[in-house]
């Protein structure tokens, strides 16, 4: 190890340390996926144009491990046993110089080509012509790889290793000459790991894969991100992700704030960056602790993303020896400030194609992982969950084998005692059998999936009063979920069929065995299509009527008995003049009362700009629903049938608001009011800064700082409260504990009113999770009022988180009995 | 209604203080020894008092245009290359209004001084001293800046010249005071105290301002250092669109500090939609901001002011943005000085609570706040600055700027403060004690 260090000492010779990244960026859209089987590049389309608002045209790269051998003309074994370089070629003119020197001189070529380009860059919006990429497969040449051994004493390594680094110094040595030294670039390499390849342009993602005719290609792993850099013009894509260790290409959505610590840091190991953006020293940093440190995932992760406070107090004694010891040599040199990778990495030695996604301690940047595993499995990570079911509606379309939709969607903790902040998807080279696991290396498992009638006896029963009678006779026919929702969908009326696979999305996560993509894709593409049945309205009247994005400035003032306006959202921008928010808001002001939203695909702001009391506007609300969802909602109510991702309720001032899922970070950030349910979890920091009196249920718990400042007076007189219920559903559709009803630190930090009701039977949650508050003993009237929401919300989600029996005690006042807990504000001296 | 006794206690009061402020600038007598510090000389506050009273540029007895801090906008002058004689200036041949929207879309708004008011907020200045700046703010077509604790209703008939500001703990922030105005800003950070987020210390929520604030009587006020819902560009650009959907017609500020990359976060800002960057630098803020912060994060501003400038223009966007700068500019020289560094205009917070009478002694926080009844939110002490007589004192200092800026531009062969802008080539750097 330290030889190999050592021998870098001359090629780094006369560069400097950079105190700052010189390419200013911000947050990123990212996204990347894992398949037992090679898919097309063209998947990764639709959600990187969904995504296109998280970048700003400017830089766009790609990624893809595990490649199709045919389109190098090559073996399945010369790709996987040799060095793929990507060279990609600002001026052409280099080419012959560049290929003596660094390429015919030191590697014998197995194959060489150039990749497809589109004759005409401006034909799909470019500025700036791409990079012309050429590739080598390679292999050193004997005779240049001993004379790198014996100059740099290197004879005790294994040859793999020497190999590696004998390209990489080529790699280092190559950009210097052609990329860093000079004003003008003329060429860089984009990528030389095994079986790996990246591109990259001045413009998205998206448009790599249409540049470069990549729709058809096909890998087992693919990345993709938008970069947002800020400063104006961009002229050359090599500031634009992924940046390469060896075998591993990443991606990174964030900043850091100490690129200059990192910097120092690689540079006291004789490793100085070229590109001069923080994504590229973290590429850097990774090759490092795995390739020369030969650290295991677990401790690389550790070293990046270091476990802290609390967390790192729950760590078990052999961890917390090991982990103490890595953040000794390293936490100098770990990334700070938002950041959150995902790294598609080539592992030879073990045999695996591997997706990596890690969030930093703090969680600053939004992350979702999910997967859906039938026939194939396929495990994917993004920077929201919309761009992951772009990932499967696009698979679905083209092949059976998929759902639309992900079997289970999860958030990842930082740097945390539970699941370490970070999950690896690692398909094995030869079963193609594929496994997720987290940082400790505990696998995910996906629920099983075991369809038959005891799902119809549980929809039977929830099914009884329900006003929807198609669901009633679809019932007595089918003798297992996929039937049922097949029946419905073969109904004749669009809007039966819709109400009946409505309730069914509103139950699901009581129906045993429903964690299922596939069916769940069903109901959902189900919805969407008999929506898109209900008359026009221009086409006729009745009680429902529709408009699309074509058509939405025909909208009109309801007429007799029309009651409910149903807008098809897919085709409208996700944001400004002509975006959906504007059409909601268009709908009401005309005098609808009830709009029906459907096929979402990451619009933002769905109920914001409504105005002051919007009272008796309630929009419902169907597919990926984009950021800021009912941000100022004052008055009105919104049902999001599936799941919403961050800012939701930003300012929410009344009105109510329910999820039938997750929401994502900072929900109802500065919030003054109003109620809202959340059948699943929140991420980090939701109420933060809410005051007045907002009144909200979490079903299942969330990240962290839960409730910072607080202030929303005394619950029990008009104020504000959170009650966390801490509990999921199980195979069986049954309510279940979550291992801890809040796994987090810093609750209530700051806070000065409102209480928070946490459902914690065990006693799991400790006074070191508090920053500010304190447990107190629930009164009659706490109960009183808790109670009164619960039933809201059973109403809603059809339970209760507690038994008959329990739910007695509630009723009879039993003070002795305490399922729930509550926490209110200390008055802190340095508050008053 | 307050009783009559308390009536003539107020009354008392505030006679006493206007009493106080005439003599100070009209009388010989000699200012106390206490008042005014290098930065915020015993000269720089009476010429305030003195233009807030008349109306007219100070005697030349009274330095009006430095103070002697030894740095800054006091080592700065203009390289005045004409003899003027100064009778013969007609203020109305001259220019002072620069342009808030220099896109091609949007509602264009044209203000008629190169400066507007600073965000103070409901809760760290009283509601007559809020009313008082958007009243004058009118009279002289610009603007005010609600601060983050919120939107009182007394507001309103002027809301035409009032921003209402986003920052990070978004008190009191709801849609309809988001669709009230023409311009909103964002309050990323503060030149004072940058990275430190803000706060209102118990004593100061009183009921109304907790009830503005939607928060709990007499319990210390946070607002996060960050915005939580924005880590990047990226979720800055969502954070202006957001906005936009709330009220389209609304032109964006957004208010940063001034970071040593100051001038990424700028051109990050114009990318995102922002119509004015407003960079705010060191040495502002009130009494409230620690003053280890107020004079050592930030980048001073007229280090600032330059650099954003200049990458501006070398990205090929300067025409396309208002540049608006602010932390310590006091007098009429130093707007002209920022905007001859670079600035399109500036914002003032603390000349204009010295023009009714602040004395700078730094006591906005604790208990009550400020005896001059300026910086307080108590009921008794808002009373001794009443509503029209603040708001003619503040139109006055300005009218006495706007007479400054017409000599500068007179003694510098110019017709319009915009051709000002970027004349770096009419400073010159010198002088000091």
């Amino acid at each position: 190890m330290k030889k190999i260090i050592e021998s870098r000492k001359k090629i780094v010779e006369g560069l400097h340390i950079p105190t700052e990244s010189v390419e200013g960026e911000g947050g990123c859209g990212v996204v990347g996926f894992a398949c037992t089987t090679q898919v097309e590049g063209r998947h990764l389309l639709a959600a990187l144009r969904q995504m296109t608002n998280r970048g700003n045209g400017k830089g766009g790269g790609i990624a893809a491990v595990g490649l199709d051998p045919s389109f190098f003309n090559t073996s399945l074994e010369t790709l996987e046993s040799h060095y793929l370089l990507a060279i990609a070629f600002l001026d052409l003119n280099v080419k012959e110089e560049l290929e003596n020197e660094f390429i015919a001189s030191k590697f014998d070529i197995a194959s060489q080509g150039v990749f497809p380009e589109l004759d005409d860059f401006s034909s799909i919006g470019l500025e700036i012509k791409p990079p012309t990429v050429h590739y080598y497969l390679v292999k050193p040449k004997t005779s240049a790889l001993d004379i790198f051994v014996s100059d740099n004493d290197l004879s005790k390594l294994p040859k793999s290793d020497i190999e590696d680094e004998f390209v990489y110094q080529n790699s280092f040595l190559l950009n210097k000459r052609y990329y860093s030294s000079l004003g003008e670039k003329k060429a860089f390499v984009l990528s030389h790991g095994k079986n790996l390849l990246v591109l990259k342009i001045v413009g998205y993602a998206n448009q790599v894969i249409e540049y470069y005719k990549m729709e058809n290609f096909k890998a087992h792993v693919w990345i993709g991100h938008h970069r947002y850099p800020t400063k104006g013009t961009v002229w050359h894509p090599g500031g634009a992700h992924p940046f390469i260790g060896l075998n591993e290409a990443l991606v990174h959505n964030g900043d850091f704030a100490n690129y200059h610590s990192v910097a120092e840091y690689l540079a006291q190991r004789n490793i100085y960056p070229l590109f001069l953006t923080d994504t590229e020293v973290a590429a850097l940093q990774f090759d490092l602790y795995s390739r020369v440190y030969k650290y295991p995932i677990e401790a690389v992760i550790e070293a990046l993303a270091p476990t802290t406070e609390r967390d790192f107090v729950l760590l078990p004694p052999d961890k917390k020896e090991l982990y103490s010891k890595i953040q000794y040599n390293h936490l100098h040199g770990s990334p700070d400030g938002p950041w959150f990778f995902i790294i598609a990495q080539n592992v030879p030695a073990y045999d695996s194609y591997n997706l990596i996604g890690i969030t930093d301690t703090s969680m600053l940047r939004p992350q979702v992982f999910a997967i859906q595993s039938n026939e194939e499995t396929i495990g994917l990570i993004a920077s929201e969950r919309q761009a992951i079911d772009a990932i499967l509606r696009s698979m679905s379309e083209h092949d059976p084998r998929f759902g639309s939709k992900a079997d289970i969607y999860w958030n990842a903790r930082g740097g945390s005692h539970t699941d370490g902040g970070a999950f690896i998807f690692s398909i094995d080279k030869k079963d193609k059998s594929m496994v997720c696991t987290n940082k400790f290396g505990q696998i995910v498992h996906v629920p099983e999936k075991r369809n038959g009638s005891h799902q119809i006896e549980v929809i039977k029963k929830l099914a009884e009063g329900n006003r929807f009678p198609l669901v009633d006779d679809c019932l007595q026919k089918a003798d297992g979920l996929p039937q049922l929702i097949d029946q419905i969908l073969t109904h004749h009326d669009p809007l039966e069929t819709f109400h009946s696979l409505s309730f069914l999305l509103d139950i699901w996560h009581l129906i045993p065995n429903s964690s299922n993509g596939m069916l769940r894709g069903k109901v959902e593409s189900g919805i969407t299509n008999a929506l898109k049945k209900v008359p026009h309205i221009t086409d006729g009247s009745g009680e429902y009527l529709r408009i699309n994005f074509e058509t939405w400035k025909n909208i009109r003032s309801p007429m007799r008995n029309e009651k409910s306006l149903v807008i098809d959202i897919a085709d409208f921008p996700p944001e400004g003049e002509e975006s959906a928010a504007f059409a909601i808001v268009e709908a009401y002001r005309l005098g609808w009362k009830h709009v029906i939203t459907f096929d979402w695909r990451g619009q933002r702001f769905c109920g914001s700009g409504l105005g002051p009391n919007s009272d008796g506007f309630r929009i419902d609300v169907y597919g990926n629903p984009g950021d800021y969802l009912g941000s100022g909602l004052d008055g009105a109510e919104i049902y999001v049938h599936t799941a919403a991702q961050d800012q939701v309720g930003q300012i929410m001032r009344r009105g109510k608001l329910v999820v039938y899922g997750d929401v994502g970070q900072t929900f109802m950030y500065g919030a003054k009011g109003g109620e809202a349910f959340v059948l699943g979890n929140a991420a980090g920091r939701p109420l933060i800064n809410a005051g007045g009196s907002p009144r909200v249920v979490i079903n299942g718990t969330c990240l962290d700082y839960l409730a910072e400042s607080f202030m929303a007076g005394d619950p029990l007189n008009g104020g504000g409260f959170v009650i966390i219920n801490g509990v999921k559903f199980d195979e069986n559709g049954a309510p279940v504990d979550l291992p801890e009803p809040y796994p987090g630190g810093n609750l209530f930090s700051l806070a000065s009113g409102g209480g928070i009701y946490i459902r914690d039977p065990n006693r799991l949650v400790s006074k070191d999770q508090l920053n500010g508050g304190t447990f107190v003993n629930l009164s009659p009237r706490d109960m009183d009022l808790i109670l009164h929401y619960l039933d809201e919300n059973a109403s809603l989600f059809r339970y209760y988180p507690f038994s008959k029996e329990m739910l007695n005690q509630l009723m009879e006042q039993d003070l002795s009995f305490n399922l729930y807990r509550k926490i209110i504000p200390v008055k802190l001296k340095e508050l008053s | 209604m307050m009783s009559t006794g308390l009536q003539l206690r107020v009354q008392k009061h505030a006679n006493h203080i206007n009493e106080g402020l005439k003599k100070l600038v009209l009388s010989n007598i000699p200012p106390p020894p206490a008042l005014g510090n290098y930065r915020w000389t015993s000269d720089l506050i009476r010429a305030t008092y003195f233009q807030a009273l008349t109306g007219e540029i100070p005697p030349e007895t009274l330095n009006y245009k430095t103070g002697a801090s030894n740095g800054g906008f006091d080592m700065l002058h203009f390289d005045f290359q004409e003899h003027i004689d100064q009778s013969s200036i007609d203020i109305r041949s001259f220019d002072l209004g620069i342009d808030l929207n220099r896109r091609g879309n949007g509602s264009k708004i044209k203000i008629s001084q190169p400066t507007y008011g600073g965000g103070m907020s409901f809760g760290s200045i009283s509601l007559n001293f809020m009313v008082a700046r958007a009243k004058a703010a009118q009279m002289l077509n610009t603007f005010t800046c609600t601060g983050e604790g919120g939107y009182p209703e007394e507001l309103l008939p002027y809301k035409d010249h009032v921003i209402t500001q986003v920052a990070t703990g978004l008190f009191g922030v709801k849609e309809e005071t988001i669709q009230h105005a023409r311009i909103v800003e964002f309050k990323y950070a503060q030149g004072a105290k940058p990275g430190l987020g803000g706060h209102l210390l118990a004593d100061k929520v009183t009921a109304q301002v907790a009830k503005m604030r939607d928060s709990v009587a007499f319990s210390s006020l946070f607002s996060p250092s960050p915005f939580h819902s924005v880590y990047s560009v990226e979720d800055h650009k969502k954070h202006v669109d957001w906005i936009k959907i709330t009220n389209p017609s609304a032109l964006v500020s957004v208010k940063v500090s001034t970071p040593k990359d100051v001038e990424m976060v700028a051109i990050g800002s114009y990318y995102a939609g922002a119509n004015i960057i407003h960079i705010d630098g060191a040495y502002g803020g009130t009494g409230a901001a620690p003053e280890i912060a107020k004079k050592n994060i930030a980048m001073p501003i007229e280090y600032a002011i330059p650099k954003v400038h200049k990458y501006l223009v070398q990205e090929g966007v300067r025409d396309e943005i208002t540049l608006i700068a602010s932390g310590g500019i006091r007098t009429a020289y130093d707007v002209a000085k920022a905007i001859a560094l670079g600035a399109d205009g500036a914002v003032i917070g603390t000349a204009e609570n010295i023009a009714i009478g602040c004395t700078h002694c730094g006591n906005c926080e604790r208990g009550r706040g400020c005896q001059i009844g300026i910086a307080t939110s108590d009921p008794e002490l808002s009373q001794y600055r009443p509503v029209d007589w603040s708001a003619n004192r503040i139109v006055n200092l300005y009218r006495a700027w706007n007479k400054q800026y017409a000599q500068i531009l007179a003694g510098l062969g110019l017709k319009k403060i915009s051709e000002l802008r970027g004349r770096t080539d009419l400073l010159y750097y010198g002088g000091g004690n």
